[in-house]
């Protein structure tokens, strides 16, 4: 019994340590991520009919491939390039079930605060310096797109 | 009009003798990836090199070109298919006698010469370092793109901007504290968020990325 709280309190002190991320020993062999030939295009369905999010730009998507990518990834699966380094994952854009449960505002809190300041993991940084509130606003669209949800 | 002549002959010598620093560049075909002048058509494959003499310290300069090894784990960002995880091409590695030379020009290229350099003071003490430490990886969440190091003494951190993880045997600080202040002066759009720091915080992210040496890990 006290092993399994040793455990879970050194995990606890890890985790907390590691910030955002992952503290595992380097010398693990991983696999890189998917080049885009690996990536089936199939899985990326357009949003149904049901949900209609305001339309997405161009520019924004191109905002979203520029900057965000690096972690959530260009399809917005939460498998970008440092994904595997972080020990909090990127959010999987893609998937509604926690989506749906943040309002709009919330997103864009957490996007142009970063994550620290709205509570979550401090790997996401804060863009509020960098995108302007309307590109912000088109970022918070385009996940509604991807996550084919709505708002809470 | 001796004199203005003179002058003529000193200006045009002047004028060639820059003009042959850059084409010993050329000559090495450094051109063909990176960027030599502020004015060049935007290059994408690797880092601009026109502000190579703030940036970089001499001897990871002339060591690096020697022995070349991956600072970008995966390619250099301001690729347009970077996102797409390219696998990075390593740099050529130039015999000793061209990789001095093409460092001796390299290291005359420099955009901004500060007014009043800062003075980033003595290295940080150990209770410093972990509060800097916080400000690196919490804070402003650095550590989800550039590799520094872990509580282990290992190198951990995200791949997608430059490895810091030998940064402080490779950077000038007054470069990284430029950088972090205006970085649009060096790059018109780079992939990094830009942040609104006061000059104290600048510097305390500057000493602490000052202390990632390779020859501190374990």
């Amino acid at each position: 019994m006290t092993s399994i709280w040793l455990k879970f309190l050194g995990t606890s002190i890890l985790l907390t340590l590691s910030a955002c991320t992952n503290d595992s020993d380097e010398s693990v062999h991983r696999e890189p991520p998917p080049t885009v030939a690996e990536v089936p295009h199939e899985t990326f369905v357009p949003a149904p009919e049901v949900v209609k999010p305001a339309p997405v730009s161009q520019k924004t998507r191109d905002t979203y491939q520029w900057y965000c990518s690096q972690c959530h990834g260009i399809t917005g699966k939460g498998d970008g390039m440092n994904a595997l380094q972080l020990a909090v994952p990127p959010r999987n854009h893609t998937k509604a079930d926690y989506l749906e449960t943040r309002t709009d505002q919330q997103l864009f809190e957490a996007i142009k605060l970063g994550g620290l300041a709205v509570g979550r993991a401090p790997c996401m940084p804060a863009w509020g310096n960098t995108l302007k509130d309307a590109d912000i606003t088109g970022l918070v669209n385009y996940i509604r797109e991807l996550c084919h949800c709505e708002g809470a | 009009m001796t004199l203005y002549r003179l002058f003529i002959c000193v200006l045009f010598f002047w004028a060639t003798n820059a003009h042959a620093d850059i084409s010993l560049l050329k000559e090495n075909h450094c051109d063909q990836c990176h960027r030599l002048s502020s004015g060049d058509k935007e290059q994408n494959l690797a880092p601009d090199l026109f502000y190579a003499g703030e940036k970089f310290q001499e001897p990871w300069l002339r060591e690096f070109l020697r022995n070349p090894h991956i600072i970008r784990l995966n390619g250099y960002s301001g690729r347009m298919d970077f996102p797409k995880a390219i696998t990075p091409q390593p740099h050529p590695s130039l015999p000793e006698k061209v990789a001095d030379e093409v460092a001796d020009v390299l290291l005359t290229l420099k955009l901004l010469e500060p007014e009043t350099p800062i003075n980033f003071g003595e290295p940080l003490s150990k209770g410093k370092k972990v509060r800097a430490k916080i400000l690196f990886e919490r804070n402003f969440s650095c550590s989800a793109c550039h590799k520094g190091v872990n509580l282990a003494g290992k190198p951990h951190g995200g791949e997608s901007g430059p490895s810091l993880f030998n940064a402080g045997a490779r950077l000038q600080p007054q470069w990284i504290f430029n950088w972090l202040q205006s970085p649009e002066k060096y790059r018109s759009k780079g992939r990094m968020p830009r942040f609104d720091l006061d000059q104290e915080t600048a510097i305390k992210l500057v000493q602490y990325i000052m202390t990632l040496k390779k020859e501190n890990m374990k």
